[in-house]
C-alpha cells in the first residue's frame, strides 16, 4: 500500500500516537483584538487555523442583495485556504466547489447553535484562515469558529466540538493527520456539548455500514475530550479577566 | 358559450355591449358590433342589466394578476410602517395592507399580526404605477365581512379558474358532496389558494386532496373518488 | 430577484401536528418513500427519466472519444454536469451555483445547489461507481470520456435521491460503441455494425435523504434527552422547506456507505442516526432491485426489436 506503515502491529500510528489519541491540541481567544470582535486561534497537532469574527451588526453593512426573513439574522462563514497551507503549493480556483461545500456546512451547524432569537436583523460574519494543513480541516474549522463566537460574546447553546475519525482494516483511529486522511476513509464528526447529539456528519469516502457505529462513538468521545480542553481555556481567560479587574 | 381564441371575430347584435375581462372592441370594428378575445377561452355571455349584456372570456391562467375586489388569501411577511408586506403568489412582487384597514383599527388599537400568518383580504386598490392594497373591510357596509387573520386549518394551492369556479358556485358539486362528509370552515381566494379548517387532522387532509384532484374529475366519479379518498386515510 | 416559495405558520402547525400523528399530506407514513417511477426512453441507450412523486429528473449519457488529462494517463474521464436551470422551479435562478458564485454568499437556493451537486459528486463519481480505467483506450493518448448530464425537470423536493437514481440507471443503461485498437489507431464501429458495449459498473450507489423535525421546540433539543425527533424519509416540497434539517446518505447493496452528509440542522442522537441508516440499506436494496427490473424488461422489449430487423433484412434478401 503506502509506504508509511499507518498502523503498527504494536498499535502505533506513523506519529507515534495509540488509536484513541488526539494531537497535540492547543488553542487560544482574542488573539486579533483589533481586528474583530471576536477571534481564536485553533492548533491541532499540525493543521493551524485563526478565526475571525466580526458583529453581530447591523445587516445593511454586509451584502444586502438577497432577501431574508427580516427576523432571521444572518451568518456568513467564508474559509481562506491560502497555497502556502499545504506541501504542494497548489493554487486553488477563486471559486472553489469544496470551500464552498464546507462554508455553507458549517453556516448550517452554527445556525442552530447559536440562539438565533437574541440577533434578529443582524450579521455575524465569520471569516476563517488556514494556516497550515495537515488533516481535518472541517473539523478544526469548526472548533475555531465556536472559540472566535465565544470570544465575540455571541450566545451559544453549546460549544460545538469536531474531530475526524479514520477506518484502518478493522480499527478506528481518532483525529487523523493528513498522511492517514489520504489513505484511510474517514468521517468528520460534530457533537453539541456533552450530549451524544450528532450536529455535523460528513463522509467522502466508501466505508463499510457496520463499522459506522463504532466510529462515530469514537468520535463522540473525541469530541467530549476536545470540549473539555476548549472548556479550560476559556475559562482560564475569564479568570484572567476577572483578576485583572480587581 | 363558445371556445374562441385571440384573432377569432365575436359578432354582436345589440350596440349595448359591456365589455367583461379578456374581451376587446376587434381593430377596426364599426358602432363596436365585432368584438375579439384577447385569450383562449370560453366565451360566456351575460345579462349585465335589462339593456346590455356582459361578454367575457373565462379562461385559466397560471400567474394572478390582481383585479379590483377580488378576494384573495395572502401570506404575511413583513411590515413596514404603517403597512404590511403580503404575498399573493409564491415568487411575485409583494402587494401591501394597510394596517388600519381592518375594523376598528385605529393609532391606539392596531391589528395583532406576525410573520407568516395568512390574511382573507379584498383587493382594494390596483392602479399604474403604484403598489397594489389589500384592505380587510367590506366596502359596501363597512364591517368586518368574513376578511381577517385565518388561524390554524390549511392552505393549498389550486388552479386559478378552479377558485374563481368554487367562489361564485357555492353550491358546486364538489361542496354538496363534501358536506354530507364533514364540518368544514372555507375560504377561497381568487389568486388560486384555498383555506380550509375542519375538526381534526385527517379529515382536513382528505379534504384538501378531494378538492384539489377534483380538478380532474368528473361529476360522475365524485362521489365515487371522494369515498376512496377518505377510507384511505380513514385506515391509515 | 430573489423571492421565495412563501409559506405559512399555518401550514408549518399543520405539517408538524399531521407528522405526529404520523400522517402526511400525501397520505403517506413518515418511513414511506413516493413511488418511483424509472422511464427508460426508447430511442437511444442511456437516457432515462425518474420520477418521485411530483419530482422529475432526467439524464442523459454520452461519450466521446478524447485526450486523458495529463496526471491520469491510464483514467478515461467521467463527469457529472448537474446545473439546476429555472426550468423545475422559480426557487432556482440561472447560474447561480455555477462559475459566478463566490465562496461565503447567502443566496440559499445556491447553497441547495452546490451542496445537491457535490453530493452527487462524491455518491457516484468519488465513490467509484464507474471504473474509470476501463475507459481507457490508448495510455495517454486516447480514452472515452463519459459525460452525465442531469436534466432537472420538476421540483417537488428530494432532488438528490431522484438524480442518484437517474445517473445509476442511465449509466447502467449506456452503451459504448464497440472499438478497435491497432497500434495507435482506434477503429470506432457504428452501432449497427457491431453490437455497442456496457460501462463497467463496479457497484449502484443509492441516496436515500432524511428529513427532521422536532415536536419539542429547540430547547429540548440542545439540553434534554427525549430524543423523539420526528423523522421522515423522501420529503416533499413543502416538507423541505419546513424541516428543520436533513441528512442524506449512500449506500450501495454492499452495505458500504458513499457518501453521508448531515450538515447542521436538529441535533439527533447517534442511535437514531444508526436507525437511520439501517433502514435507508433496506429501502437501497428494494431500488437497485427496481432499477434492475427496470432495465432487464427494457433489455427484453430491445432484443425483440433486433431480432426482428434481422429477420426483416433475411426476409428482404
Amino acid at each position: 500500500m503506502s509506504r508509511f506503515e499507518l498502523y503498527s502491529p504494536e498499535g502505533i500510528r506513523i506519529d507515534g500516537r495509540r488509536w484513541n489519541e488526539l494531537r497535540q491540541f492547543h488553542c487560544q481567544t482574542n488573539t486579533h483584538p483589533n481586528a474583530s470582535d471576536g477571534s481564536s486561534y485553533v492548533r491541532q497537532g499540525n493543521s493551524e487555523v485563526i478565526c475571525l469574527v466580526k458583529g453581530p451588526m447591523d445587516t445593511t453593512y454586509g451584502s444586502s442583495s438577497t432577501k431574508q426573513l427580516p427576523d432571521s439574522p444572518v451568518l456568513s462563514i467564508s474559509i481562506n485556504h491560502p497555497a502556502f497551507a499545504t506541501m504542494e503549493r497548489k493554487k486553488r480556483p477563486r471559486n472553489d466547489k469544496r470551500l464552498t461545500e464546507l462554508s455553507i456546512i458549517l453556516k448550517r451547524c452554527f445556525l442552530k447553535t447559536i440562539v438565533l432569537h437574541n440577533f434578529a436583523r443582524s450579521l455575524i460574519e465569520v471569516t476563517v484562515t488556514v494556516l497550515s494543513f495537515d488533516g481535518g480541516l472541517l473539523a478544526t474549522c469548526c472548533n475555531a469558529i465556536t472559540l472566535a463566537l465565544i470570544d465575540a460574546g455571541i450566545s451559544l447553546y453549546d460549544y460545538v466540538s469536531a474531530v475526524t475519525v479514520g477506518l484502518y482494516d478493522q480499527t478506528a483511529l481518532l483525529d487523523l493527520n493528513s498522511l492517514e486522511e489520504i489513505d484511510l476513509s474517514f468521517i468528520t464528526i460534530g457533537v453539541v456539548g456533552d450530549s451524544d447529539k450528532l450536529n455535523l456528519i460528513l463522509c467522502e469516502d466508501r466505508l463499510p455500514l457496520d463499522k459506522l457505529e463504532r466510529l462515530i462513538s469514537l468520535g463522540i468521545e473525541g469530541c467530549h475530550r476536545l470540549k473539555g480542553l476548549m472548556n479550560d481555556t476559556v475559562r482560564q481567560v475569564g479568570a484572567d479577566l476577572l483578576s485583572k479587574k480587581q | 358559450m363558445s371556445f374562441v381564441l385571440p384573432g377569432n371575430q365575436i359578432q354582436v347584435k345589440s350596440a349595448n355591449v359591456v365589455l367583461g375581462p379578456n374581451v376587446d372592441i376587434a381593430p377596426g370594428s364599426i358602432n363596436e358590433t365585432v368584438l375579439t378575445p384577447t385569450t383562449a377561452g370560453m366565451l360566456k355571455v351575460k345579462k349585465a342589466n335589462p339593456q346590455s349584456s356582459l361578454y367575457y372570456v373565462e379562461s385559466n391562467t397560471k400567474r394572478y394578476v390582481p383585479q379590483i375586489n377580488d378576494f384573495v388569501i395572502g401570506v404575511l411577511f413583513g411590515a413596514f410602517g404603517e403597512y404590511f408586506r403580503i404575498s399573493l403568489n409564491s415568487f411575485s412582487p409583494p402587494v401591501l395592507l394597510n394596517q388600519y384597514s381592518f375594523p376598528n383599527a385605529s393609532k391606539k388599537n392596531r391589528p395583532r399580526l406576525s410573520n407568516g400568518d395568512l390574511v382573507y383580504a379584498r383587493v382594494s386598490a390596483v392602479e399604474r404605477n403604484v403598489d397594489v392594497e389589500l384592505s380587510c373591510i367590506d366596502a359596501t357596509t363597512g364591517k368586518e365581512g368574513g376578511f381577517g387573520v385565518l388561524s390554524d386549518g390549511l392552505v393549498f394551492d389550486v388552479k386559478l379558474a378552479f377558485a374563481r369556479y368554487l367562489l361564485f358556485n357555492s353550491d358546486a358539486e364538489i361542496f354538496t358532496q363534501l358536506v354530507k362528509r364533514c364540518k368544514f370552515e372555507i375560504a377561497i381566494g381568487v389568486n388560486g389558494r384555498i383555506w380550509i379548517k375542519t375538526d381534526d387532522i385527517k379529515t382536513t387532509i382528505a379534504c384538501v386532496n378531494v378538492i384539489r384532484n377534483s380538478q380532474n374529475w368528473t361529476k360522475e366519479e365524485l362521489p365515487a373518488k371522494i369515498e376512496d379518498t377518505f377510507k384511505v386515510l380513514k385506515t391509515n | 430577484m430573489g423571492l421565495d416559495y412563501d409559506i405559512s405558520t399555518n401550514e408549518q402547525n399543520f405539517v408538524l401536528e399531521a407528522l405526529k400523528q404520523d400522517v402526511r399530506l400525501d397520505g403517506r407514513k413518515l418511513n414511506e418513500m413516493r413511488e418511483v417511477n424509472i422511464k427508460i426512453l426508447p430511442s437511444e441507450y442511456g437516457h432515462v427519466e425518474v420520477s418521485l412523486g411530483r419530482t422529475r429528473v432526467g439524464c442523459k449519457v454520452s461519450s466521446e472519444i478524447v485526450k486523458p488529462y495529463e496526471d491520469r494517463p491510464f483514467e478515461g474521464i467521467f463527469m457529472i454536469n448537474s446545473e439546476i436551470s429555472p426550468m423545475c422551479s422559480p426557487f432556482f435562478e440561472v447560474g447561480a451555483g455555477g462559475s459566478g458564485y463566490g465562496v461565503g454568499s447567502n443566496s440559499s437556493q445556491a447553497n441547495e445547489e452546490v451542496l445537491i451537486s457535490r453530493m452527487i459528486e462524491k455518491a457516484v463519481r468519488r465513490s467509484n461507481a464507474l471504473d474509470v480505467e476501463s475507459l481507457c483506450i490508448v495510455a495517454g493518448k486516447k480514452c472515452w470520456a463519459i459525460r452525465a448530464d442531469l436534466q432537472f425537470l420538476n421540483y417537488d423536493g428530494n432532488f438528490v435521491d431522484a438524480s442518484c437514481i437517474a445517473v445509476m440507471s442511465a449509466l447502467l443503461h449506456f452503451r459504448k460503441p464497440d472499438i478497435e485498437v491497432a497500434g495507435e489507431d482506434v477503429v470506432v464501429y457504428d452501432t449497427n455494425q457491431r453490437e455497442p458495449v456496457p460501462l463497467s459498473i463496479l457497484h449502484i450507489p443509492i441516496s436515500i435523504t432524511f428529513n427532521y423535525f422536532n415536536p419539542n421546540g429547540s430547547e429540548e433539543n440542545i439540553k434534554g434527552d427525549l430524543n423523539n425527533e420526528l423523522i421522515l424519509v423522501d420529503a416533499d416540497l413543502l416538507e423541505e422547506r419546513l424541516s428543520l434539517g436533513s441528512m442524506t446518505i449512500t449506500l450501495n447493496k454492499n452495505q458500504e456507505i458513499c457518501q453521508m452528509m448531515k450538515s447542521g440542522g436538529l441535533n439527533i442522537d447517534a442511535s437514531l442516526i444508526m436507525n437511520c441508516c439501517s433502514y435507508a440499506s433496506k429501502l437501497v436494496d428494494e431500488l437497485t432491485e427496481k432499477i434492475h427490473n427496470v432495465l432487464k424488461q427494457d433489455a427484453a422489449v430491445r432484443t425483440n426489436k433486433t431480432e426482428e430487423k434481422e429477420l426483416r433484412v433475411f426476409n428482404e434478401r
